[in-house]
């Protein structure tokens, strides 16, 4: 039974010719039907959102967006429902992640969406949040208010499912007319997150379009990117560079490149009762989704003199990423992936002089390396390496060269150390500290990559503080 | 270890650990009976796994806990393989492992217990009885059941599942006692919260993480962990072992 991608306000589906992608995960073989959209297709598929959006969706107060996508998110947290359960059935074969840790992974990170999460976006950005329905006293003097974008693009990259909640969620909190675009790798989980607003809220149905076109077409592209009011791309810098390239100037492009993360183990977390704690959540931070994630670790910095020195933090770890195999197996690799691993273990071993623990089937790797620098790039999909520092004061300082790659850094040091080092991090280009095993999942509301999420969307019309005053002269009640 | 030329019974052996249990001895050669009670389906799997694994198989349907289905179901096997050499008792009366909706000490019927008992005793007497003639004809045999660690340490205390099982070990103890003379072995392999099975699929993830803090082994116990020690105690490995109980998780008990 092949699934059909997308959702496509004011197009006539039978009349679009559809191809289909091929997924062979978790045993299966799944094939999702996309469509193969023209420039025309795409600026009347705009044309029909803008205007849907006007209508509707520009009207709603925020409180009403909360509520609908409160229903959304409840539904897909109930494990019984149909879409919540396509979820769960095709993900994996989809996405070729470990069953459970999907299922564990979206009842997760899907609560970051409920209600209480989206007045904490809301909050995060808006002084008062009322700005969005209506002018309010700015504290300058005179009244603003913010206004979404009617199209909003979102061109999305990678196989972690649902991802794209962040943006479509940031979107529709401004009241933004949705177009966005999936990739190849999941083109699923929009799709069924438009497709359930559309059926909680059939006025929505029209202001949400979730598209596809195979990478590399411009003519999909530049037309959805003439279009948008504010397009937002995710992906690698070259594809991200290629993607501006063909946007007018008149649309404000914001873009969210790779990142990498690592991670702080400080000695206080080391001692004989927490060693093997403090393995088993940095363990977790690399096993899950494979290290796909932009806040997945690829260095661990693990500093001497607690009772568990580095070499066996190193060990623990490595037994941690071992029974996390059991737990959450690793996604099948391509042949190419495969290789890569075995020449980065090489690569550690001869080049970096190394110390590698691994499985032998490559299910994961644990490098140690003592008196190094440190970072170096990991082969991602549970391979990771473990640096012995005296200090971890001086990680900040070799972290510095590579200033706008960094996302998030993993700590696990008593608060004093926390502030001091995040003040360090902070200066040298990471936005975001959490907790280890908390890596890779944000919490509601978090500045991704720095940046705020809904502000950096819209535009605030502004009434000059002397207009009110100038307009009173103008009253019929004037003395 | 090598199987070939042994039959072995296994009961619940369509689905779970006892599936698992039952493609393992297939692997190393023996010829098994895979005992189940209403999955005719889930049974001809586990059968088709076990020739896949290189051994012979064949599934029979009985209630172990009524006495003439186990004789019959003995008989079946023997009908099919010429004796029975290993018998593993598996099989037990459902239970959900679910801590959130277990019945509390106050609200158990004793008929809780007794449905639990028959699962466990009932059916491993019946059974033991059964196949004895076939052992004693060769002055050879070995049983082993299966039991839990929650005998000896009551995590979440599902007292009537739990209760029966302590019962199994003192019945496997006393049966050693008595059929050592004749050559018989008797252990019990007492896994601890094996996921995921039929059984264990409500278990949350919590307590899943609760118990993996205080394993050892730092992991919860698939089917496959269990097959093991059981194949270890039915071998010839383990000659000189009978009344013994072999915990098998991760570490969380020892004893």
């Amino acid at each position: 039974m092949a699934e059909r991608a997308c959702h496509l306000p004011g197009l006539d589906s039978a009349a679009l010719q559809w191809e289909a992608l091929h997924f062979d995960g978790a045993g299966r073989d799944i094939a999702v039907e996309v469509p193969v959209l023209s420039g025309a297709d795409m600026q009347a598929m705009a044309a029909h959102v803008r205007a849907h959006t006007k209508r509707y969706l520009a009207q709603y107060p925020v409180a009403r967006v909360v509520d609908i996508i409160d229903q959304a998110i409840a539904r897909l947290l109930d494990r019984s429902d149909p879409y919540r359960r396509r979820m769960e059935d095709l993900l994996p074969a989809i996405t070729g992640y470990d069953r459970e840790m999907l299922q564990l992974g979206l009842t997760e990170y899907l609560k970051s969406f409920r209600k209480p999460e989206l007045q904490r976006f809301l909050a995060e950005d808006f002084p008062n949040p009322a700005l969005l329905d209506d002018f309010q006293p700015l504290t300058k003097g005179g009244y603003g208010r913010a206004y979404g974008p009617e199209v909003l693009a979102h061109i999305w990259a990678g196989n972690v499912p649902g991802l794209p909640l962040w943006s479509l969620v940031s979107g529709l909190l401004v009241k933004a007319g949705t177009i966005g675009k999936v990739p190849s790798a999941e083109p699923m989980f929009a799709t069924w997150f438009a497709q359930l607003l559309a059926e909680i809220e059939p006025e929505l149905a029209d202001s949400i379009a979730i598209t596809w076109w195979k990478g590399g077409d411009e003519e999909a592209e530049r037309a959805l990117l003439a279009e948008a009011d504010v397009a937002l791309a995710f992906g690698g810098n070259e594809a991200l560079a290629a993607i501006q390239s063909r946007a007018p100037i008149t649309t404000r492009f914001l873009a969210y490149g790779h990142k990498v993360s690592f991670s702080l183990i400080g000695r206080e977390a080391l001692d004989a009762a927490k060693a093997s704690d403090t393995a088993r959540r940095a363990a977790y931070d690399v096993a899950r989704y494979d290290q796909q994630g932009c806040y997945s670790p690829h260095t661990l910095f693990v500093e001497a003199g607690g009772s568990a020195a580095p070499r066996q933090f190193a060990q623990y770890l490595a037994h941690e990423l071992s029974a996390l195999e059991w737990k959450f197996p690793r996604r099948p690799l391509a042949m190419n992936e495969a290789a890569s691993i075995a020449a980065w273990r090489n690569a550690e071993e001869m080049t970096a002089g190394a110390e590698v623990v691994g499985a032998p089937n490559g299910a994961w790797s644990v490098s140690f390396l003592e008196n190094a620098d440190g970072f170096g790039p990991s082969a991602l999909n549970r391979s990771i390496r473990v640096v012995a520092v005296d200090d971890l004061a001086s990680v900040p300082a070799s972290a510095a060269p590579y200033k706008r790659l960094l996302q998030t850094v993993g700590i696990a040091a008593p608060p004093g150390r926390l502030f001091t080092l995040s003040a360090a991090l902070g200066a040298v280009g990471v936005t975001r500290i959490a907790a280890l095993g908390d890596m890779t999942a944000p919490e509601a509301g978090w500045h991704h990559d720095g940046r705020y999420n809904l502000s950096d969307l819209v535009r605030i019309v502004e009434i000059d503080g002397r207009a009110l005053a100038a307009s009173d002269r103008l009253a019929p009640y004037a003395e | 270890m090598d199987f070939a030329g042994k039959s072995v019974l296994v009961t619940g052996a369509s689905r779970g650990i006892g599936a698992a249990i039952a493609r393992a001895f297939a692997a190393e050669g023996a010829a098994v009976t895979v005992n189940y009670l209403a999955n005719a389906d889930a049974a001809a799997a586990s059968v088709a796994a076990c020739e896949a694994a290189g051994g012979d198989a064949v599934a029979v349907q009985a209630d172990v806990t009524e006495r003439a289905q186990a004789f019959s179901l003995v008989e079946q096997a023997v009908d099919a393989f010429g004796k029975v050499d290993v018998l593993v008792n598996n099989a037990f009366r459902p239970y959900r492992f679910d801590p959130e909706r277990r019945k509390l000490h106050w609200e158990l019927d004793w008929a809780d217990y007794q449905a639990q008992f028959e699962g466990a005793v009932k059916s491993a007497h019946s059974l033991a009885q059964a196949v004895l003639p076939s052992m004693l004809a060769r002055a050879e045999g070995s049983i082993v059941n299966i039991a839990t660690d929650l005998v000896a340490r009551p995590i979440v205390p599902y007292h009537e599942y739990t209760t029966a099982k302590a019962a199994l070990i003192g019945f496997s103890r006393n049966l050693a006692a008595e059929l050592g003379p004749m050559g018989v072995r008797v252990n019990t392999v007492a896994p601890g919260l094996v996921y995921p099975t039929a059984a264990s699929a409500a278990t949350k993830e919590s307590v899943k993480d609760a118990i993996i803090a205080q394993t050892p082994l730092r992991r919860i116990a698939g089917p496959e962990d269990i097959v093991g020690p059981v194949l270890f105690l039915a071998s010839d490995w383990a000659r000189f072992m009978t009344g013994q109980t072999l915990y098998v998780d991760g570490g969380l008990v020892m004893g």
